[in-house]
């Protein structure tokens, strides 16, 4: 069953470097969005909200999450449509002092121009949205602050990294010895009881089959669970992929410039039981072997 | 994007295919899938001649 998105609300499917857009119009003649994609693709993100817009003022930029492929475009958008950022409330101080290794930009070898958030939202909390209600509510598990959006008329959820079609973003707080199995899990639970019809996730497409999804979502939760280092190993290949989807070709010698000193690539190195240039070697021969990356001699190249 | 030919360079989408994707159907989709391959062609063209 699928069903259509509400008049007042727009969908900018992206990729895997840069995240979802979700427009809103309001009923005052401004608009609102939901997280804006990687620094690299600002220029982008900024020429397709200006299309879209038509000339109405965007006035909010929400985030669901600080991680850089979702507030990537924050301070592009914020200077050109003067709009106010909010962003989650345990998020909020660190991104105020901008504190580069706690908002993870640092720790995953990752950029982000910085952006000073007007504002915070937290679960619990009701916000309107393209004239319909929203509750937020807590997707801790990829991020400890992560939040995502519920509205309850229909029945639309708003997942973030917390769900996608298959499977969903990595488990990050589990790299350095804390929980984040157990916050995932709740989380699918959470969703579950929620009962979405329509899921708008942070990556790939909007999907409707809530339970195929989310019986796939906790079969591979099962097999992380199981034995830790296949998250490692998982974190590893996804923090590879994504510093080649941003440089699109680099030496292995770059490589290990960016990510050799990034604490969460060290993390999961060493749960992997593996050195930082071990970790490197064995994820681009993996990344190679599965077709996402290929070699040019000395080069690595992101196809 | 392009200057040139408004196009991005990485799937050879306009804007408005970009903006609209997320909400085309599947034929939609297919149908712009074919004008990206000819595009491709287009531009294997030009680099040749």
């Amino acid at each position: 069953m699928t069903q259509a998105l509400p008049s007042s609300m727009r969908f900018i499917e992206r990729d895997w470097l840069s995240a979802n857009q979700i427009l809103f119009f309001e009923d005052d003649g401004s608009a609102s969005v939901v997280d804006t994609g990687y620094v690299k693709h600002a220029a982008l993100t900024c020429a397709l909200l200006e299309r879209l817009l038509g000339g109405r003022p965007l006035t909010r930029i929400l985030n669901t999450h600080l991680h850089s492929d979702h507030c990537g475009g924050n301070a592009a958008l914020a200077q050109q449509f003067g709009a106010a950022i909010l962003v989650p409330s345990g998020s909020f101080q660190l991104a105020r002092d901008w504190q580069l290794e706690a908002l993870s930009f640092a720790a995953t070898g990752q950029r982000c121009e910085r952006f000073i958030p007007d504002g915070s939202i937290h679960p619990g909390q009701q916000f309107n949205l393209g004239s319909l209600a929203w509750e937020v509510h807590a997707a801790a598990g990829h991020d400890p602050q992560s939040i995502m959006l519920f509205a309850p008329a229909h029945r639309i959820l708003i997942s973030a990294d917390a769900l996608w079609e298959d499977g969903f973003g990595v488990t990050f707080p589990e790299l350095s010895g804390e929980s984040g199995f157990q916050e995932q899990q709740e989380v699918l639970d959470r969703i579950e009881s929620l009962q979405p019809t329509m899921v708008i996730p942070g990556h790939g497409p909007i999907f409707f089959a809530l339970d195929s999804a989310l019986a796939r979502a906790r079969a591979r939760l099962a097999w992380l669970k199981e034995d830790p280092v296949r998250n490692a190993r998982y974190a590893l290949k996804v923090l590879v992929k994504f510093i080649m989807l941003d440089l699109e070709q680099a030496t292995e010698a770059l490589l290990i410039e960016q990510l050799g000193s990034a604490q969460v690539f060290r993390d999961a190195s060493a749960q992997a039981g593996l050195s930082a240039e071990q970790a490197l070697h064995w994820s681009l021969e993996s990344l190679v072997k599965a077709g996402a990356l290929r070699r040019q001699g000395e080069l690595l190249i992101s196809p | 994007m392009s200057t040139a030919t408004g196009l991005c360079v990485g799937c050879l989408r306009t804007l408005d295919e970009i903006a609209a994707w997320g909400q085309m159907s599947p034929a939609e989709r297919t149908a712009v899938m074919g004008q990206i391959k000819l595009r491709k062609l287009a531009k294997s063209h030009e680099k040749a001649s």
